[in-house]
Protein backbone atom coordinates (compact mmCIF):
# COMPACT_ATOMS: atom_id res chain seq x y z
CA UNK A 1 0.00 0.00 0.00
CA UNK A 2 3.05 2.28 0.14
CA UNK A 3 2.81 4.28 -3.10
CA UNK A 4 6.33 4.83 -4.52
CA UNK A 5 7.54 8.04 -6.18
CA UNK A 6 6.48 8.61 -9.80
CA UNK A 7 3.10 6.90 -9.51
CA UNK A 8 1.29 10.13 -8.69
CA UNK A 9 1.95 13.31 -10.73
CA UNK A 10 3.58 16.11 -8.79
CA UNK A 11 0.49 18.38 -8.82
CA UNK A 12 -1.67 15.72 -7.20
CA UNK A 13 1.11 14.81 -4.77
CA UNK A 14 1.10 18.42 -3.56
CA UNK A 15 -2.64 18.20 -2.87
CA UNK A 16 -2.19 14.99 -0.83
CA UNK A 17 0.71 16.61 1.02
CA UNK A 18 -1.50 19.60 1.92
CA UNK A 19 -4.23 17.28 3.24
CA UNK A 20 -1.65 15.22 5.14
CA UNK A 21 -0.03 18.36 6.60
CA UNK A 22 -3.43 19.58 7.84
CA UNK A 23 -3.89 16.31 9.73
CA UNK A 24 -0.27 16.29 10.92
CA UNK A 25 -0.78 19.78 12.39
CA UNK A 26 -3.99 18.57 14.08
CA UNK A 27 -2.17 15.53 15.42
CA UNK A 28 0.61 17.77 16.76
CA UNK A 29 -2.04 19.92 18.42
CA UNK A 30 -3.54 16.75 19.91
CA UNK A 31 -0.07 15.68 21.04
CA UNK A 32 0.50 19.03 22.76
CA UNK A 33 -2.91 19.11 24.46
CA UNK A 34 -3.61 15.49 25.29
CA UNK A 35 -0.35 13.63 25.36
CA UNK A 36 1.42 15.57 28.06
CA UNK A 37 5.18 15.50 28.46
CA UNK A 38 5.13 11.99 29.93
CA UNK A 39 3.46 10.50 26.88
CA UNK A 40 5.84 11.93 24.27
CA UNK A 41 8.54 9.32 24.95
CA UNK A 42 5.87 6.64 25.17
CA UNK A 43 4.38 7.48 21.79
CA UNK A 44 7.83 7.78 20.23
CA UNK A 45 8.90 4.37 21.45
CA UNK A 46 5.51 3.04 20.43
CA UNK A 47 6.17 4.30 16.90
CA UNK A 48 9.37 2.25 16.87
CA UNK A 49 7.29 -0.69 18.13
CA UNK A 50 4.76 -0.25 15.30
CA UNK A 51 7.68 -0.12 12.86
CA UNK A 52 8.93 -3.43 14.29
CA UNK A 53 5.43 -4.92 14.18
CA UNK A 54 5.26 -4.06 10.48
CA UNK A 55 8.35 -6.24 10.02
CA UNK A 56 6.46 -9.30 11.30
CA UNK A 57 5.11 -11.22 8.33
CA UNK A 58 1.90 -13.09 8.95
CA UNK A 59 0.54 -15.89 6.73
CA UNK A 60 -2.60 -15.32 4.69
CA UNK A 61 -4.93 -18.31 4.15
CA UNK A 62 -4.29 -18.56 0.38
CA UNK A 63 -0.55 -18.98 0.80
CA UNK A 64 1.00 -15.53 0.62
CA UNK A 65 1.90 -13.26 3.52
CA UNK A 66 1.27 -9.73 4.71
CA UNK A 67 1.90 -7.47 7.64
CA UNK A 68 -0.26 -5.18 9.68
CA UNK A 69 -0.18 -1.37 9.43
CA UNK A 70 -0.97 -0.64 13.08
CA UNK A 71 -2.79 2.70 12.78
CA UNK A 72 -6.05 1.27 14.15
CA UNK A 73 -4.26 -0.41 17.07
CA UNK A 74 -2.36 2.78 17.97
CA UNK A 75 -5.52 4.89 17.70
CA UNK A 76 -7.60 2.48 19.83
CA UNK A 77 -4.95 1.99 22.51
CA UNK A 78 -4.00 5.68 22.75
CA UNK A 79 -7.63 6.76 22.58
CA UNK A 80 -7.53 9.14 19.64
CA UNK A 81 -7.50 8.89 15.83
CA UNK A 82 -4.77 11.53 15.85
CA UNK A 83 -2.52 9.04 17.65
CA UNK A 84 -2.74 6.89 14.52
CA UNK A 85 -1.82 9.89 12.36
CA UNK A 86 1.07 10.88 14.63
CA UNK A 87 2.56 7.40 14.96
CA UNK A 88 2.14 6.50 11.28
CA UNK A 89 3.66 9.83 10.16
CA UNK A 90 6.82 9.01 12.12
CA UNK A 91 6.89 5.47 10.76
CA UNK A 92 6.28 6.50 7.13
CA UNK A 93 8.91 9.24 7.36
CA UNK A 94 11.61 6.76 8.36
CA UNK A 95 10.37 4.11 5.91
CA UNK A 96 10.40 6.58 3.02
CA UNK A 97 13.71 8.36 3.68
CA UNK A 98 15.78 5.45 4.97
CA UNK A 99 14.29 2.30 3.47
CA UNK A 100 12.76 3.55 0.23
CA UNK A 101 9.43 1.98 1.20
CA UNK A 102 6.99 4.56 -0.12
CA UNK A 103 8.05 7.68 -1.97
CA UNK A 104 9.01 11.17 -0.86
CA UNK A 105 6.62 13.05 -3.15
CA UNK A 106 3.91 10.45 -2.47
CA UNK A 107 4.44 10.44 1.29
CA UNK A 108 1.51 12.82 1.70
CA UNK A 109 -0.78 10.31 -0.01
CA UNK A 110 0.65 7.47 2.07
CA UNK A 111 0.10 9.41 5.30
CA UNK A 112 -3.49 10.15 4.23
CA UNK A 113 -4.14 6.49 3.33
CA UNK A 114 -2.51 4.72 6.24
CA UNK A 115 -2.30 7.31 9.00
CA UNK A 116 -5.40 9.44 8.55
CA UNK A 117 -7.83 6.87 7.10
CA UNK A 118 -6.32 4.01 9.09
CA UNK A 119 -6.46 5.99 12.34
CA UNK A 120 -9.90 7.53 11.85
CA UNK A 121 -11.65 4.44 10.44
CA UNK A 122 -9.96 2.28 13.07
CA UNK A 123 -10.83 4.53 16.00
CA UNK A 124 -14.37 5.58 15.06
CA UNK A 125 -15.18 2.15 13.62
CA UNK A 126 -14.17 0.63 16.94
CA UNK A 127 -16.18 3.19 18.94
CA UNK A 128 -19.28 2.76 16.76
CA UNK A 129 -19.16 -1.03 16.56
CA UNK A 130 -18.70 -1.51 20.30
CA UNK A 131 -22.28 -0.44 20.91
CA UNK A 132 -23.55 -2.81 18.25
CA UNK A 133 -21.57 -6.03 18.69
CA UNK A 134 -21.06 -5.65 22.47
CA UNK A 135 -17.66 -7.26 22.29
CA UNK A 136 -14.63 -4.96 22.28
CA UNK A 137 -12.53 -7.57 20.51
CA UNK A 138 -15.07 -8.21 17.75
CA UNK A 139 -15.31 -4.43 17.35
CA UNK A 140 -11.51 -4.17 17.22
CA UNK A 141 -11.37 -6.94 14.61
CA UNK A 142 -13.96 -5.23 12.40
CA UNK A 143 -12.39 -1.79 12.90
CA UNK A 144 -8.91 -3.11 12.08
CA UNK A 145 -10.21 -4.87 8.98
CA UNK A 146 -12.16 -1.80 7.84
CA UNK A 147 -9.19 0.53 8.43
CA UNK A 148 -7.04 -1.47 6.03
CA UNK A 149 -9.78 -2.12 3.47
CA UNK A 150 -10.85 1.53 3.22
CA UNK A 151 -7.20 2.62 3.00
CA UNK A 152 -6.63 0.19 0.13
CA UNK A 153 -9.73 1.37 -1.72
CA UNK A 154 -8.60 4.98 -1.32
CA UNK A 155 -5.13 4.03 -2.56
CA UNK A 156 -6.68 2.41 -5.67
CA UNK A 157 -8.71 5.58 -6.21
CA UNK A 158 -5.64 7.79 -5.96
CA UNK A 159 -3.73 5.70 -8.49
CA UNK A 160 -6.73 5.82 -10.82
CA UNK A 161 -6.96 9.61 -10.52
CA UNK A 162 -3.22 9.73 -11.22
CA UNK A 163 -3.80 7.66 -14.36
CA UNK A 164 -1.24 5.04 -13.38
CA UNK A 165 -3.65 2.19 -12.63
CA UNK A 166 -7.19 1.60 -13.96
CA UNK A 167 -9.95 2.13 -11.41
CA UNK A 168 -11.90 -1.08 -11.98
CA UNK A 169 -8.92 -3.40 -11.86
CA UNK A 170 -7.39 -1.44 -9.00
CA UNK A 171 -10.57 -1.61 -6.92
CA UNK A 172 -11.01 -5.33 -7.54
CA UNK A 173 -7.37 -6.35 -7.03
CA UNK A 174 -6.58 -4.00 -4.15
CA UNK A 175 -10.04 -4.54 -2.62
CA UNK A 176 -9.87 -8.35 -2.80
CA UNK A 177 -6.27 -8.57 -1.66
CA UNK A 178 -6.76 -6.22 1.26
CA UNK A 179 -10.12 -7.73 2.18
CA UNK A 180 -8.12 -10.91 2.87
CA UNK A 181 -5.06 -9.20 4.29
CA UNK A 182 -7.42 -7.13 6.47
CA UNK A 183 -8.14 -10.33 8.38
CA UNK A 184 -4.58 -10.05 9.67
CA UNK A 185 -5.00 -6.39 10.60
CA UNK A 186 -8.32 -7.09 12.30
CA UNK A 187 -7.29 -10.37 13.93
CA UNK A 188 -4.07 -9.04 15.33
CA UNK A 189 -5.65 -5.76 16.44
CA UNK A 190 -8.20 -7.80 18.42
CA UNK A 191 -5.66 -10.27 19.85
CA UNK A 192 -3.18 -7.52 20.74
CA UNK A 193 -5.96 -5.49 22.38
CA UNK A 194 -7.00 -8.55 24.39
CA UNK A 195 -3.42 -9.11 25.51
CA UNK A 196 -2.89 -5.46 26.44
CA UNK A 197 -6.18 -5.22 28.34
CA UNK A 198 -5.28 -8.41 30.23
CA UNK A 199 -1.62 -7.70 30.95
CA UNK A 200 -1.49 -3.90 31.16
CA UNK A 201 -5.01 -2.41 31.28
CA UNK A 202 -3.51 0.86 32.55
CA UNK A 203 -1.91 1.41 29.15
CA UNK A 204 -5.29 1.76 27.48
CA UNK A 205 -6.55 5.31 27.29
CA UNK A 206 -10.14 4.13 27.98
CA UNK A 207 -9.73 0.74 29.73
CA UNK A 208 -13.34 0.66 30.89
CA UNK A 209 -14.46 0.64 27.27
CA UNK A 210 -12.56 -2.57 26.61
CA UNK A 211 -13.45 -4.34 29.82
CA UNK A 212 -17.08 -3.25 29.59
CA UNK B 1 13.04 -4.31 6.40
CA UNK B 2 14.08 -3.85 9.99
CA UNK B 3 16.66 -6.64 9.51
CA UNK B 4 18.66 -4.33 7.23
CA UNK B 5 18.77 -1.52 9.75
CA UNK B 6 22.20 -2.37 11.15
CA UNK B 7 23.64 -2.96 7.70
CA UNK B 8 22.40 0.39 6.36
CA UNK B 9 23.74 2.22 9.39
CA UNK B 10 27.04 0.35 9.13
CA UNK B 11 27.48 1.66 5.59
CA UNK B 12 26.58 5.16 6.77
CA UNK B 13 29.39 5.05 9.33
CA UNK B 14 32.07 4.71 6.65
CA UNK B 15 34.17 7.65 5.55
CA UNK B 16 34.30 9.26 2.12
CA UNK B 17 33.82 12.64 0.53
CA UNK B 18 30.09 11.88 0.22
CA UNK B 19 29.79 10.57 3.77
CA UNK B 20 31.49 13.70 5.12
CA UNK B 21 29.29 16.10 3.16
CA UNK B 22 26.80 18.05 5.29
CA UNK B 23 23.57 16.06 5.64
CA UNK B 24 21.48 19.15 4.78
CA UNK B 25 23.17 19.43 1.40
CA UNK B 26 22.66 15.73 0.69
CA UNK B 27 19.04 15.81 1.84
CA UNK B 28 18.16 18.84 -0.29
CA UNK B 29 20.00 17.51 -3.34
CA UNK B 30 18.22 14.15 -3.09
CA UNK B 31 14.87 15.91 -2.72
CA UNK B 32 15.67 18.11 -5.71
CA UNK B 33 16.51 15.13 -7.94
CA UNK B 34 13.39 13.21 -6.86
CA UNK B 35 11.08 16.19 -7.30
CA UNK B 36 12.66 17.00 -10.68
CA UNK B 37 12.29 13.48 -12.09
CA UNK B 38 8.75 13.14 -10.73
CA UNK B 39 7.73 16.60 -11.92
CA UNK B 40 8.65 16.10 -15.57
CA UNK B 41 5.60 14.99 -17.58
CA UNK B 42 5.21 11.35 -18.62
CA UNK B 43 7.03 11.25 -21.97
CA UNK B 44 9.95 9.32 -23.48
CA UNK B 45 12.23 12.23 -22.67
CA UNK B 46 12.07 11.06 -19.06
CA UNK B 47 14.30 8.16 -20.11
CA UNK B 48 16.97 10.55 -21.40
CA UNK B 49 16.76 12.76 -18.33
CA UNK B 50 16.71 9.70 -16.07
CA UNK B 51 19.94 8.48 -17.67
CA UNK B 52 21.62 11.84 -16.97
CA UNK B 53 20.40 11.87 -13.36
CA UNK B 54 21.45 8.26 -12.91
CA UNK B 55 24.94 9.07 -14.21
CA UNK B 56 25.16 11.82 -11.57
CA UNK B 57 24.01 9.34 -8.92
CA UNK B 58 26.58 6.78 -10.15
CA UNK B 59 29.33 9.40 -9.84
CA UNK B 60 28.33 10.17 -6.25
CA UNK B 61 28.10 6.45 -5.48
CA UNK B 62 31.66 5.95 -6.79
CA UNK B 63 32.84 8.84 -4.62
CA UNK B 64 31.19 7.20 -1.59
CA UNK B 65 33.57 4.23 -2.03
CA UNK B 66 30.69 1.82 -1.41
CA UNK B 67 30.54 -1.36 -3.45
CA UNK B 68 28.04 -1.49 -6.34
CA UNK B 69 26.89 -4.76 -4.78
CA UNK B 70 25.59 -2.84 -1.77
CA UNK B 71 23.52 -0.69 -4.12
CA UNK B 72 22.33 -3.77 -6.04
CA UNK B 73 21.35 -5.59 -2.86
CA UNK B 74 19.36 -2.67 -1.53
CA UNK B 75 17.76 -2.05 -4.90
CA UNK B 76 16.59 -5.68 -5.05
CA UNK B 77 14.94 -5.23 -1.65
CA UNK B 78 13.17 -2.03 -2.71
CA UNK B 79 12.15 -3.10 -6.24
CA UNK B 80 9.13 -5.20 -5.21
CA UNK B 81 7.52 -2.04 -3.76
CA UNK B 82 6.99 -0.68 -7.25
CA UNK B 83 7.87 -3.24 -9.86
CA UNK B 84 4.53 -5.06 -9.87
CA UNK B 85 2.63 -1.83 -10.44
CA UNK B 86 5.01 -1.11 -13.32
CA UNK B 87 4.74 -4.57 -14.89
CA UNK B 88 0.94 -4.46 -14.89
CA UNK B 89 1.03 -1.24 -16.92
CA UNK B 90 1.77 -3.07 -20.18
CA UNK B 91 -1.70 -4.65 -20.16
CA UNK B 92 -3.67 -1.45 -19.64
CA UNK B 93 -4.54 1.58 -21.71
CA UNK B 94 -3.93 4.85 -19.93
CA UNK B 95 -4.93 8.46 -20.37
CA UNK B 96 -1.48 9.61 -21.45
CA UNK B 97 -1.80 8.22 -24.98
CA UNK B 98 -4.56 8.62 -27.56
CA UNK B 99 -3.90 5.56 -29.71
CA UNK B 100 -2.77 2.11 -28.56
CA UNK B 101 -1.15 -0.49 -30.82
CA UNK B 102 -1.24 -4.13 -29.64
CA UNK B 103 2.15 -5.83 -29.95
CA UNK B 104 1.18 -9.18 -28.45
CA UNK B 105 -1.99 -11.05 -27.64
CA UNK B 106 -2.02 -13.39 -24.66
CA UNK B 107 -4.59 -16.05 -23.70
CA UNK B 108 -8.04 -14.80 -22.57
CA UNK B 109 -7.74 -11.92 -25.02
CA UNK B 110 -5.23 -10.01 -22.91
CA UNK B 111 -3.27 -7.60 -25.11
CA UNK B 112 0.08 -5.93 -24.60
CA UNK B 113 0.25 -2.42 -26.05
CA UNK B 114 3.36 -0.70 -27.37
CA UNK B 115 2.35 2.60 -25.78
CA UNK B 116 1.64 0.94 -22.43
CA UNK B 117 5.06 -0.73 -22.51
CA UNK B 118 6.58 2.68 -23.20
CA UNK B 119 4.63 4.16 -20.28
CA UNK B 120 5.82 1.32 -18.04
CA UNK B 121 9.43 2.05 -18.99
CA UNK B 122 8.92 5.76 -18.19
CA UNK B 123 7.54 4.84 -14.75
CA UNK B 124 10.42 2.42 -14.28
CA UNK B 125 13.02 5.10 -15.01
CA UNK B 126 11.36 7.58 -12.64
CA UNK B 127 11.10 4.90 -9.95
CA UNK B 128 14.71 3.73 -10.29
CA UNK B 129 16.13 7.27 -10.21
CA UNK B 130 14.06 8.12 -7.12
CA UNK B 131 14.98 5.02 -5.13
CA UNK B 132 18.63 5.25 -6.17
CA UNK B 133 18.95 8.66 -4.55
CA UNK B 134 17.16 7.35 -1.45
CA UNK B 135 19.65 4.47 -1.29
CA UNK B 136 22.49 6.97 -1.69
CA UNK B 137 21.44 9.24 1.16
CA UNK B 138 20.56 6.43 3.57
CA UNK B 139 23.80 4.57 2.81
CA UNK B 140 26.01 7.61 3.30
CA UNK B 141 24.25 9.50 6.11
CA UNK B 142 23.73 8.36 9.68
CA UNK B 143 20.15 8.50 10.91
CA UNK B 144 21.09 10.91 13.69
CA UNK B 145 22.75 13.21 11.13
CA UNK B 146 19.60 13.09 9.00
CA UNK B 147 17.55 14.10 12.02
CA UNK B 148 19.95 16.94 12.89
CA UNK B 149 19.85 18.10 9.27
CA UNK B 150 16.04 18.08 9.35
CA UNK B 151 16.13 20.13 12.56
CA UNK B 152 18.50 22.66 11.01
CA UNK B 153 16.16 22.85 8.02
CA UNK B 154 13.18 23.63 10.27
CA UNK B 155 11.53 20.36 11.32
CA UNK B 156 8.88 21.28 13.93
CA UNK B 157 10.11 20.93 17.51
CA UNK B 158 7.16 18.66 18.35
CA UNK B 159 8.50 16.12 15.90
CA UNK B 160 12.15 16.34 16.86
CA UNK B 161 12.05 14.51 20.19
CA UNK B 162 9.66 11.70 19.18
CA UNK B 163 11.47 11.15 15.87
CA UNK B 164 14.88 11.13 17.54
CA UNK B 165 13.72 8.67 20.15
CA UNK B 166 11.98 6.54 17.57
CA UNK B 167 15.17 6.27 15.52
CA UNK B 168 17.14 5.31 18.63
CA UNK B 169 14.66 2.64 19.62
CA UNK B 170 14.40 1.19 16.15
CA UNK B 171 17.70 -0.50 16.87
CA UNK B 172 16.40 -1.83 20.18
CA UNK B 173 13.39 -3.29 18.42
CA UNK B 174 15.42 -4.70 15.58
CA UNK B 175 17.24 -6.71 18.22
CA UNK B 176 14.00 -7.56 19.98
CA UNK B 177 12.47 -8.87 16.75
CA UNK B 178 15.53 -11.06 16.28
CA UNK B 179 15.12 -12.47 19.80
CA UNK B 180 11.38 -13.02 19.30
CA UNK B 181 12.04 -14.91 16.07
CA UNK B 182 14.72 -16.94 17.84
CA UNK B 183 12.29 -17.78 20.67
CA UNK B 184 9.63 -18.86 18.16
CA UNK B 185 12.17 -21.02 16.33
CA UNK B 186 13.28 -22.60 19.61
CA UNK B 187 9.68 -23.64 20.22
CA UNK B 188 9.50 -25.00 16.66
CA UNK B 189 6.70 -22.57 15.88
CA UNK B 190 6.47 -21.59 12.25
CA UNK B 191 3.62 -19.21 11.40
CA UNK B 192 3.73 -20.56 7.85
CA UNK B 193 3.37 -24.22 8.91
CA UNK B 194 0.15 -25.36 7.26
CA UNK B 195 -0.11 -28.36 9.57
CA UNK B 196 -1.12 -25.98 12.35
CA UNK B 197 -4.65 -24.55 12.45
CA UNK B 198 -4.76 -21.07 10.95
CA UNK B 199 -6.57 -19.58 13.96
CA UNK B 200 -3.87 -20.95 16.27
CA UNK B 201 -1.09 -19.45 14.12
CA UNK B 202 -2.89 -16.09 13.97
CA UNK B 203 -3.43 -16.10 17.74
CA UNK B 204 0.23 -16.84 18.46
CA UNK B 205 1.43 -14.12 16.09
CA UNK B 206 -1.16 -11.77 17.60
CA UNK B 207 0.16 -12.46 21.10
CA UNK B 208 3.71 -11.88 19.90
CA UNK B 209 2.77 -8.56 18.35
CA UNK B 210 0.78 -7.57 21.44
CA UNK B 211 3.82 -8.46 23.54
CA UNK B 212 6.07 -6.27 21.35
CA UNK B 213 3.51 -3.50 21.74
CA UNK B 214 3.55 -3.84 25.55
CA UNK B 215 7.33 -4.11 25.64
CA UNK B 216 7.65 -0.98 23.53
CA UNK B 217 5.29 0.85 25.85
CA UNK B 218 7.16 -0.32 28.95
CA UNK B 219 10.42 0.70 27.32
CA UNK B 220 8.85 4.11 26.77
CA UNK B 221 7.97 4.32 30.47
CA UNK B 222 11.51 3.43 31.51
CA UNK B 223 12.87 5.95 29.03
CA UNK B 224 10.59 8.65 30.42
CA UNK B 225 11.72 7.93 33.99
CA UNK B 226 15.38 8.09 33.01
CA UNK B 227 14.75 11.30 31.08
CA UNK B 228 13.11 12.82 34.15
CA UNK B 229 16.26 11.95 36.11
CA UNK B 230 18.26 13.92 33.55
CA UNK B 231 16.07 16.98 33.90
CA UNK B 232 13.56 16.45 31.11
CA UNK B 233 10.47 18.62 31.35
CA UNK B 234 7.75 20.23 29.30
CA UNK B 235 10.03 22.94 27.98
CA UNK B 236 13.09 20.74 27.50
CA UNK B 237 14.82 21.17 24.13
CA UNK B 238 17.56 18.95 22.77
CA UNK B 239 20.69 21.00 22.15
CA UNK B 240 21.85 21.38 18.58
CA UNK B 241 25.22 22.85 17.75
CA UNK B 242 25.18 25.54 15.08
CA UNK B 243 26.89 24.31 11.98
CA UNK B 244 27.30 26.74 9.10
CA UNK B 245 27.80 25.24 5.66
CA UNK B 246 31.33 25.35 4.25
CA UNK B 247 31.85 27.33 1.04
CA UNK B 248 32.58 24.18 -0.98
CA UNK B 249 29.33 22.60 0.27
CA UNK B 250 27.39 25.70 -0.76
CA UNK B 251 29.13 25.64 -4.15
CA UNK B 252 28.36 21.94 -4.63
CA UNK B 253 24.74 22.48 -3.65
CA UNK B 254 24.30 25.45 -5.97
CA UNK B 255 26.13 23.67 -8.79
CA UNK B 256 23.92 20.60 -8.46
CA UNK B 257 20.73 22.65 -8.53
CA UNK B 258 21.97 24.42 -11.66
CA UNK B 259 22.86 21.02 -13.16
CA UNK B 260 19.35 19.70 -12.49
CA UNK B 261 17.72 22.80 -13.99
CA UNK B 262 19.98 22.88 -17.04
CA UNK B 263 19.72 19.13 -17.70
CA UNK B 264 15.94 19.27 -17.48
CA UNK B 265 15.74 22.33 -19.74
CA UNK B 266 18.15 20.92 -22.33
CA UNK B 267 16.35 17.57 -22.54
CA UNK B 268 12.94 19.21 -22.91
CA UNK B 269 13.85 22.09 -25.18
CA UNK B 270 15.93 19.91 -27.48
CA UNK B 271 13.86 19.36 -30.66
Amino acid sequence: MHIPDAFIPIGQSVIYWIIALAFIILSLRWARKSMGEERVPLVAVLAAGVFAIQAMNVPIPWGTSGHMVGAALAAIVLGSPYAGVFVLTLVLLVQGVVFGDGGITTMGANIVNMGVVGGFVGYYGYAALQGIVRSPYAAAFAAGWASLFVSAILCAGELAVAGTFPLGFGLVSMGLYHAVIGVIEGGITAVALYLISSARPDILEHPQVVSG
Amino acid sequence: MIDDLYLIEKHAYRSSIVHLMDARVKLLIVLAFIVAIVAVPYSVRVIELGAIFFAFFAGLWCCSRLSPLIYARRLVLILPFGIFLILFQIFFKNRYYDIFHPIATLPFGIEVYAESAEFASILFVKFIVSVSFIILISSTTRMQDLLDASRRLGLPQEFVLPLGMMIRYLFVFAEMIGKVRCALDTRCFDPFDRHLPYRYRLRQVGYTIGMIFIRSYEQGERTYTSMLCRGYGENARAHLVKKPLRPREVSFFAGTLIFIAVATAVVYLHP
